[in-house]
């Protein structure tokens, strides 16, 4: 009997201790089938049907996707969203560079401070900064056409926001402000892990400023252009409350959808007009074109293979 | 006695079993406190209104109503969240237009707001209030909301000046007389090649005054029946027209805004004349205090001599939701809000919004003199103006027709910026029937109003079975 006892505590204990690491995973594992698998099967599904709120739908194939790519609306979305994204990359990602670069290089006691100054308009979110900036883009009254005006003579009526051929312009001066300091934070870290050696060893071999930064600082920070390069594309197909914000009293996303993104769209068709299996479709087809950009992005820089 | 996986997991276990507990208690709590009516509004201006009579009702009655004032967005957007997942709503909720249509996008039976077509024609309500304000809570011929203004338009304008430059108000009849006027007045004072004073506030985009003006001349957005109607010659007029008054070098046009800077334009006589429905008095009473005695009101030009001299702009519904346990005694709630004479005299001295409810309008509140506009009554002038308030027929579509009739508007004003009126009409047609033609196409989409609609075979499911049997 007592054998018996021991054979079934040993047992007993063994199962323990087998469960326990399933044990503390259970919560997290509960929270993830709720709020991501269930969503995520869920989200696959919905795609092929019309809806009229959850509990409504219509099964209709393909014929959200077939309506979505052919549709004038999301094209223009695209066409936004593309232009905001290559404009983050090619204006925003070389200011940011540029400024840590600045911080870098200096001894000032003033560098924390400036580096505050820099990176706090990303502190305030996104709908703070549209607001401030639908102020700041007023024409006429509006600080941008002041200044343009001073400087130029013209411009003093420019419709910032009421004008399509401006607005994509305005949302691009505007996340500016916010992103700037924000990837710059990411390339200061990267340029301050630099080797100090490498570089004191190429200046000593007669490279001049240019040729240091080109041929020690860049390889070195490649990793972290990579990473601000692709979340910074990611996040430009996301981009939605900072031209939900600026051009709320616009009718929308702007004269003509000027400022609509593909995440306007979505929110639009499903959340708007109630039908969250178009919403869905638009979804799966934003996630396909960052993923496919993503990748796109990390195979031509070459980041993930071996040996980099 | 110990925890077998340590401390550190039965504290955690502990905080959410107490989280736990503190959550269904207060929640059961909530549940048998909750009052016998919860209304819900986005205008701080009616909560403030509905809590000095409010209690009055809660005496009669001897029930508790709960008001609750909430922003304007946050509130559509959760109102249609909790109604399509059936979760818990306020009783009556007020909606502003043309956010009704986001409720509408499926079949009747699917709305989430009481009918209360038999309820307005049973009282006569139909006969008793501007008839035209319910067509921006009706679909498909059914009322879902009780219209809580009329919203009728007139101009505001700086009296001060326009009587300095010498010119007649009275005389202005009809819009070509207007813009004969505003070309004159319409002046660069500082010599430097950009106007500084324009008569009129015209918004560059056609975001809401491109449709009142359609709505001016006799049509709309759509029609009764929910029909298009963005590219009929009469919409084509008016882009032409909207075009040469913002554009080119007659332009007298000038997109003064909101907010700020609509008010240093009022102040500055940027701008002479605004499109002032009857709320928009107040506003400006409160954001330009000091254009005391400086403003008056005018009804709008009319398209041809006798014709329409106002349009409307905005609107409040009250609804009563579907799942609502209460229905009938916030009927009661409703009327007693919308229809009690007495209440609605002071809620106009307190709002200058004109009710529509016709008996209303010679209470002595409406014939009033303000000293803002210049001593003039401004409820008689509103109500004098209500009958002719045209009809705006709305739908799930609304928004969408509205940005697309604004799109070809902006293609006009691209097109007349490079080719100047040589070929414009004809551009205009096509922008319009391009446009027309892209909201027909994504209303024929919709399954639920149209299951002859192109795509595959339908299934069914929940609430919709009901429109094979």
């Amino acid at each position: 009997m007592k054998a018996a006892g021991q054979l079934s505590r040993g047992k007993w204990y063994s199962f323990r201790l087998k469960a326990t690491p399933y044990t503390f995973l259970t919560p997290y594992f509960c929270l993830v089938c709720v709020f991501f698998i269930y969503p995520f099967i869920n989200a696959i599904i919905l795609a092929f049907y019309q809806t009229n709120g959850p509990k409504s739908k219509i099964f209709v194939g393909l014929g959200n996707f077939a309506f979505v790519l052919t549709d004038p609306d999301f094209h223009t979305a695209l066409k936004n969203t593309t232009v905001y994204a290559v404009f983050s990359i090619f204006l925003q990602l070389p200011l940011s560079l540029s400024l840590a670069l600045l911080l870098n290089a200096g001894k000032d006691k003033l560098k924390g401070f400036f580096r505050l100054v820099i990176f706090s308009p990303n502190l305030v979110g996104q709908i703070f900064v549209g607001v401030l900036f639908t102020v700041l883009f007023v024409p006429r009254y509006g600080l941008f056409n002041r200044f343009i005006h001073s400087l130029f003579y013209w411009g003093l009526e420019n419709q910032w926001l009421q004008n399509p051929d401006l607005v994509m312009p305005a949302i691009i001066l505007a996340s500016l402000w916010i992103y700037v300091g924000f990837n710059m934070i990411y390339f200061l870290a990267g340029l301050q892990a630099v080797d100090k050696s490498l570089v004191e060893a190429a200046k000593i071999d007669g490279a001049g400023p240019f040729r240091v930064f080109w041929n020690v600082t860049v390889p070195a920070i490649k990793p972290v252009a990579t990473f601000v390069v692709v979340m910074s594309t990611i996040g430009s197909y996301q981009l939605f409350e900072l031209p939900y914000a600026l051009l709320q009293n616009q009718g929308g996303f702007g004269p003509a959808n000027a400022g609509m993104t593909i995440v306007g769209y979505l929110y639009n068709n499903a959340f708007n007009s109630g039908d969250l299996g178009l919403g869905a479709a638009i979804g799966w087809i934003l996630a396909l074109i960052i993923f496919t950009i993503s990748i796109a992005q990390i195979r031509i820089s070459g980041t993930l293979r071996e040996g980099t | 006695m110990e925890y077998p996986y340590g401390r550190a997991p039965f504290w955690i276990l502990l905080i959410m079993l107490t989280a736990g507990l503190v959550v269904l208690i207060t929640q059961s709590g909530a549940g048998s406190k909750r009052p016998d009516l919860v209304l819900v509004t986005f205008a701080k201006n009616h909560y403030a209104a509905y809590q000095k009579v409010v209690p009055e009702f809660e005496k009669i009655h001897n029930v508790r109503v709960q008001l609750q004032l909430v922003q304007e967005r946050a509130l559509t957007n959760r109102l249609q969240a909790a109604l399509l997942a059936g979760s818990e709503v306020p009783d009556l909720v007020e909606i502003m237009n043309p956010n009704l249509g986001t409720f509408i996008r499926g079949p009747l039976e699917d709305v989430g707001f009481v009918d209360l077509t038999d309820r307005i024609k049973a009282e006569k309500l139909d006969e008793r209030m501007v008839a035209s304000r319910f067509s921006l809570w009706s679909s498909r011929g059914r009322i879902f909301a009780l219209p809580h203004d009329v919203h009728p338009i007139a101009m505001a304008y700086r009296r001060d000046i326009i009587e300095e430059l010498g010119v007649d108000v009275s005389k202005i009849e009809t819009w070509d007389d207007f813009i004969e006027m505003g070309r004159k007045i319409t002046k660069d004072l500082d010599g430097d090649g950009i106007p500084d004073r324009y008569a009129l506030d015209l918004n560059s985009d056609g975001n809401t005054m491109l449709p009142l003006l359609l709505r001016q001349r006799g049509s709309g957005l759509f029609d009764e029946e929910g029909h298009v109607l963005t590219d009929s010659e009469l919409a084509v007029d008016i882009i032409i027209w909207y075009v040469h008054q913002l554009h080119g070098e007659n332009r007298i046009a000038f997109s003064a805004g909101w907010g700020q800077p609509l008010s240093r334009a009022m102040l500055d006589g940027l701008v002479l004349f605004y499109f002032t429905p009857d709320w928009r008095t107040k506003f400006f009473e409160m954001d330009v205090p000091q254009l005391k005695g400086k403003l008056a009101l005018m009804p709008m030009p009319a398209w041809e001599k006798g014709g329409c001299h106002t349009s409307s702009w905005g609107g409040t519904g009250l609804t009563i939701t579907k799942a609502s346990k209460n229905q009938e005694l916030a009927w009661e709630l409703a009327k007693f809000l919308y229809l009690n004479k007495e209440d609605l005299g002071e809620r106009f001295a307190l709002l200058n919004i004109i009710p529509p409810l016709k008996e209303a309008w010679d209470l002595e509140e409406f014939k009033t003199p303000d000293p803002f506009f210049s001593n003039q009554p401004v409820g008689t002038i509103y109500a004098e103006l209500a009958p002719q308030t045209p009809p705006e027929y709305i739908n799930a579509y609304t928004n969408v027709t509205a940005s697309k009739f604004r799109e070809a508007y902006l293609n006009c004003v691209t097109y007349y910026r490079k080719n100047g009126d040589k070929g414009l009409r004809e551009y205009a047609r096509k922008e319009v029937k391009r446009t027309a033609n892209y909201v027909r196409r994504v209303i024929a989409r919709n399954k639920f109003l149209n299951p002859d609609a192109p795509g595959p075979e339908s299934r069914q499911v929940g609430t919709n079975e009901r429109l094979e049997n």
